[in-house]
């Protein structure tokens, strides 16, 4: 049989189904993950209202140039 | 590892480019800053709440970014560990750890810009590591199905379980160039960058693999 033949014979099979268990354990882990991301994000910015209200802008001020970084842009040849 | 130089045919996932939360999160900022000199105190305070909004809102996209990604490539990720370590117990913990992985870098806005390449190299990752701690099941205990034939081929169903076999028998850095080249259409340079070795090598492996399945095959008839 030419090797062509063996390939062909090959890419006629599918992969195999992910088994659902292993859907529900990362997709149950990821929206607990998410959703705890969602939390901290809103806690971060209630505290930065809260410093803001109660004359502590300076320190979200402070925060921002220390945990800045630079935004990253790049230029794709096509 | 050369992640950026993997060539494959990537999915459109839309999700967040690299820095991604916190680079926006800054230049709302900045941008909240600019317009409360420029409009005034209420303006300003439209603009906080529209950016708490907008990151609420990122959240949910990157849930839901997340779900996409998982969607398109949990079924080649799971075929490639189970390819690579033979034991679908340990291939579900590999693609469970790849993607969580992922998950965290996307809620820390740190997400790479190409998840596939990621996704690859961290599936390996894993799978090499466990193959490390436990060498891989004898070929009699591993029950592994990395195929399935398509409804209604008769040819195909009847070979499936011989074809099965003999790809698990392969040496384990042929078999994963076989897997990766035929069902998850990656180029040979991809692939050599997988395996950090000469795309020469890569081409090799699979010529060599290709050869002795058909080898088999002509047996088994």
């Amino acid at each position: 049989m030419p090797d062509e033949r063996v390939e062909q014979l090959l890419r006629g099979y599918r992969p195999p189904q992910a088994p659902a268990a292993m859907d529900a354990r990362v997709l149950a882990r990821a929206t607990r993950l998410f959703a705890w991301a969602r939390v901290r994000s809103e806690a971060a910015d209630l505290a930065r209202d809260a410093a803001d209200v109660f004359g502590f802008g300076y320190v979200n001020y402070l925060v921002d140039v220390v945990t800045a970084t630079d935004a990253e842009y790049s230029v794709e040849l096509v | 590892m050369g992640h950026a130089c993997l060539l494959m045919q990537d999915a459109n996932l839309g999700y967040a480019p690299a820095g991604g939360a916190k680079g926006l999160g800054n230049c709302s900022y900045n941008n909240s800053v600019g317009s409360s000199v420029m409009e005034g105190e209420g303006d300003d305070r439209r603009n906080v709440d529209r950016d708490r909004e907008r990151g609420a809102d990122m959240a949910d996209e990157d849930a839901a970014a997340f779900n996409r990604l998982y969607h398109d490539y949990r079924t080649r990720l799971h075929q490639y560990a189970l390819s690579l370590v033979r034991d679908r117990e340990a291939a579900e913990d590999a693609v469970h750890d790849a993607f969580m992985g992922w998950a965290r870098q996307l809620a820390a806005g740190r997400a790479p810009r190409q998840p596939a390449p990621y996704l690859y190299a961290a599936v390996r990752n894993r799978c090499i590591d466990r193959l490390r701690r436990r060498p891989e099941l004898a070929l009699d205990d591993a029950p592994a199905e990395l195929l399935v034939a398509p409804a209604g081929d008769e040819e195909r169903i009847d070979l499936r379980h011989a074809l099965n076999g003999m790809l698990l028998a392969l040496p384990q850095e042929q078999r994963e160039v076989v897997v990766l080249r035929t069902w998850h259409d990656l180029e040979f340079a991809a692939i050599a960058s997988l395996q950090a070795v000469p795309v020469n090598t890569a081409i090799a492996r699979y010529h060599y693999a290709i050869a002795k399945l058909n080898k088999e095959l002509d047996n088994h008839a």
